[in-house]
């Protein structure tokens, strides 16, 4: 038998607590944000003592940047398919996976894997697969599927549909564990109910499981968003934003402007224009998936 | 709370110590400690560095110096981190000196020990001063081919024109031959062909093309630039590189090509210390061809290390510098497995000790001999070099060539990245 001990309110312990998570927070997201906000209205250069201040300049400059607007295009699409394809997959596994036995126990720890292993070994195992002359073409050629390798990397709708493809796996463990725990909060006794009145399998899923899953959905849905919208690492190691720019997430060329081109400036503006694309899609999305929530 | 302040000083003074000790360089009675920006590949090892250091130190009593290593082989993008960070070393090897001269970085040479010991002095001067001792050079690109593959299409000599280099490679393409390995997986290795045949037939023509750009008085969208990545293009649309060629590393491409998977390649001459040792005269290079025949060499003259403005002992780090720079032994490495040519007065290859293959002296002689020497274009590290930036505006620009024929549209935008970075 245990004993809770209720914190009492206005417990100094308590406020200790919160005071170093606040100072964290501010000292690791909220002053980098104001800095690089700042940062934005200069042009600053790392090889250069001095920055000079120059307005929105930064801001004009960005709606004549056509590498901007293609790597903001392919991560915005990267982001809607990705999110709609990993919490699809998503759902499908957490169903096949709600089970007690132990071999499913072990086949969540397996589904779960993904994303328990960096970026950056992702890139690099699928890279080895995706290779020209790689393991999946080595594969297919085998099996009689293609009669000559096909270069997943080396052509740009090919590489945007393999990063597309790495990032769903890389992102799925995350949406099963977050769709399964909110299938297991289901109550049984509707499903019951269901079977009694009649309800099918597809009539199930549709009147109590899907409506059920809304909170676990409206979790999944924005992170998955956020993740993909910030993505970096992935295709640093895969493709390196090619070829030819097709696969540069926003996330990379700010990285380039930053840290080949010494535009820190320039690269602080695209960054507070990554935050608010993310902080307004982030927003917008889960204020839809809540009134979905609400209307249960 | 009796234990607070004192951890909180302890805490202070560690991370003070920290923050000093990375960018250590001091002088006093017992000597300097400089800190050396180097890197590795499989032929400049940590054993080449550490041995050439030890060297070049006992030559220059009373100097240490801490190797710093670039964690890959781009030590323009570490040395930024360093100086971002506080961190900028006191020597920094083979950097782009253009790139840090213009924020004051570095400190010049003396230019009468330059003329005394180099065969071009001015090879890399950026604004008439010498930032890194022109110690060695390259020709960007060079095209490489197997003379058996060759052989097997029936040709008999190398093209020398554009129009003979088109026909040779309808030849091998006729023959099962794929004509032109290209490893355009890797950006700055798909952009070779485009290197080649812009230093050929733009700066071949007028070999202040990139001063004129830096003006404003040429653009990438001129006719006579447009008539030269048209060639690419060709080159592209008539299957003379394989389909899947921006699928293949630049590591695969040097595999493809020895183990004769593709007649030609056109990559730098540091590919020379690639060629394999035990059928290297199946080997041979010649330069891109041009229209008229005429012979156009992209040359970069590349160089040692550049010394820091800020050191703390300008004059044991130019000393130390100057020996590393003058000893015939650590050309070695760079000779057998960077295919560079050395570029030190009164030498020749017989004083470095090196064992080299038929197709480097071939090479080697487009150096020594007195011909036209264009800088190799987006490598050149003197006046002649790409702003920052544009050269992944390049890169890009070679790989989209590759499969879209909108030419335009990418020469468009490389004069508004030109534009951007130069504003």
């Amino acid at each position: 038998m245990t004993t809770r001990v209720r914190p009492r309110r206005g417990d100094p312990a308590l406020g200790s607590i919160a005071l170093v998570a606040l100072g964290l927070y501010v000292l690791f997201i909220v002053v980098p944000v104001i800095m690089s906000a700042w940062k934005s209205l200069t042009n600053e250069n790392p090889l250069l003592a001095r920055a000079d201040f120059v307005g929105f300049s930064n801001y004009t400059e960005m709606a004549h940047d056509s590498t901007l607007a293609g790597s903001l295009g392919f991560t915005l699409l990267l982001a809607g398919s990705v999110t709609i394809a990993t919490n699809a997959v998503g759902i499908g596994f957490a169903m096949l996976l709600n089970k007690t036995s132990l071999s499913f126990r072990m086949m969540r720890t397996v589904a779960f894997l993904p994303q328990v292993l960096s970026g950056v070994i992702v890139g690099y195992v699928w890279r080895y697969i995706l290779a020209r002359d790689g393991i999946l073409d080595n594969v297919l050629v085998s099996l009689g599927v293609i009669d000559r390798p096909i270069t997943w990397l080396g052509s740009p709708h090919l590489a945007v549909l393999s990063v597309g493809l790495v990032a769903t796996w890389g992102l799925t463990g995350f949406t099963t564990v977050v769709h399964l725990a909110a299938l297991q909060s289901i109550p049984v006794e509707l499903y019951q109910a269901a079977m009694v009145d009649g309800a099918g399998r597809w009539q199930r899923f549709r009147r109590i499981t899907f409506p059920m899953l809304a909170p676990g959905t409206t979790i999944s849905v924005t992170i998955s968003l956020i993740t993909m919208l910030k993505l970096y690492d992935i295709i640093a190691v895969l493709t390196a934003g090619g070829p030819a720019n097709s696969t540069q997430s926003t996330a990379l060329y700010i990285i380039q402007l930053a840290f080949t081109d010494d535009r820190y400036g320039y690269a602080s503006a695209v960054a507070m224009l990554l935050l608010v694309v993310s902080i307004a899609i982030a927003l917008s999305v889960t204020a839809l998936l809540r009134r979905r929530e609400v209307d249960l | 709370m009796r234990h607070k302040r004192p951890t909180v000083v302890c805490l202070a003074a560690a991370l003070a110590l920290t923050g000093c000790s990375a960018a250590s360089t001091g002088s006093g009675k017992s000597g300097s400690t400089l800190t050396y920006l180097t890197f590795e590949t499989p032929s400049l090892t940590a054993t080449f560095w550490n041995t050439s250091i030890a060297g070049a130190e006992k030559k220059v009593p009373g100097v240490t110096v801490k190797k710093i290593v670039a964690p890959t082989t781009d030590r323009d993008a570490y040395a930024k981190q360093l100086q971002a960070s506080g961190q900028f070393p006191d020597l920094l090897q083979s950097i782009t000196p253009s790139t840090f001269a213009t924020a004051g970085l570095l400190k010049p040479y003396d230019q009468k020990w330059v003329d005394a010991n180099f065969l071009l002095p001015k090879g890399n001067a950026y604004k008439g001063k010498v930032y890194v001792p022109p110690t060695n050079s390259q020709i960007i690109p060079e095209v490489f081919y197997n003379k058996k593959l060759f052989a097997k299409a029936h040709i008999t000599a190398p093209p020398k024109t554009w129009s003979e280099f088109m026909a040779v490679c309808a030849k091998l393409k006729a023959a099962g031959v794929t004509p032109v390995e290209l490893g355009g997986g890797d950006p700055f290795s798909a952009s070779m062909p485009l290197v080649g045949i812009l230093s050929a037939d733009v700066l071949g023509k007028n070999p202040d093309w990139l001063k004129e750009r830096y003006a404003g008085k040429v653009k990438f969208t001129d006719a006579n630039v447009k008539a030269a990545v048209g060639k690419y293009r060709t080159m592209a649309e008539k299957g003379y590189f394989e389909d899947g060629a921006l699928g293949v590393k630049y590591a695969d491409s040097i595999a493809n090509f020895t183990s004769g998977k593709a007649a030609m390649y056109m990559m730098g001459s540091w590919f020379l210390g690639s060629v394999p040792k035990d059928h290297a005269d199946d080997f041979g290079a010649f330069l891109t061809p041009t229209e008229d025949g005429s012979l156009v060499v992209p040359f970069s003259v590349g160089g040692s290390m550049a010394i820091s403005a800020k050191t703390k002992d300008p004059a044991k780090a130019t000393a130390f510098a100057q020996a590393w720079s003058l000893d015939p032994a650590n050309y070695k490495a760079l000779i057998e497995g960077d295919g560079a040519f050395p570029m030190l007065k009164g030498k020749t290859l017989d004083d470095y000790g090196v064992n080299v293959t038929k197709v480097f002296e071939d090479s080697y002689s487009y150096v020594t001999r007195q011909n036209t020497k264009v800088s190799s274009f987006g490598w050149a590290t003197n006046d002649d070099s790409m702003p920052s930036g544009l050269n992944n505006a390049f890169y890009s620009a070679s790989q989209a060539l590759f499969s879209s024929d909108d030419v335009d549209g990418q020469l468009a935008k490389l004069d508004s990245a030109w534009d951007s970075a130069t504003k």
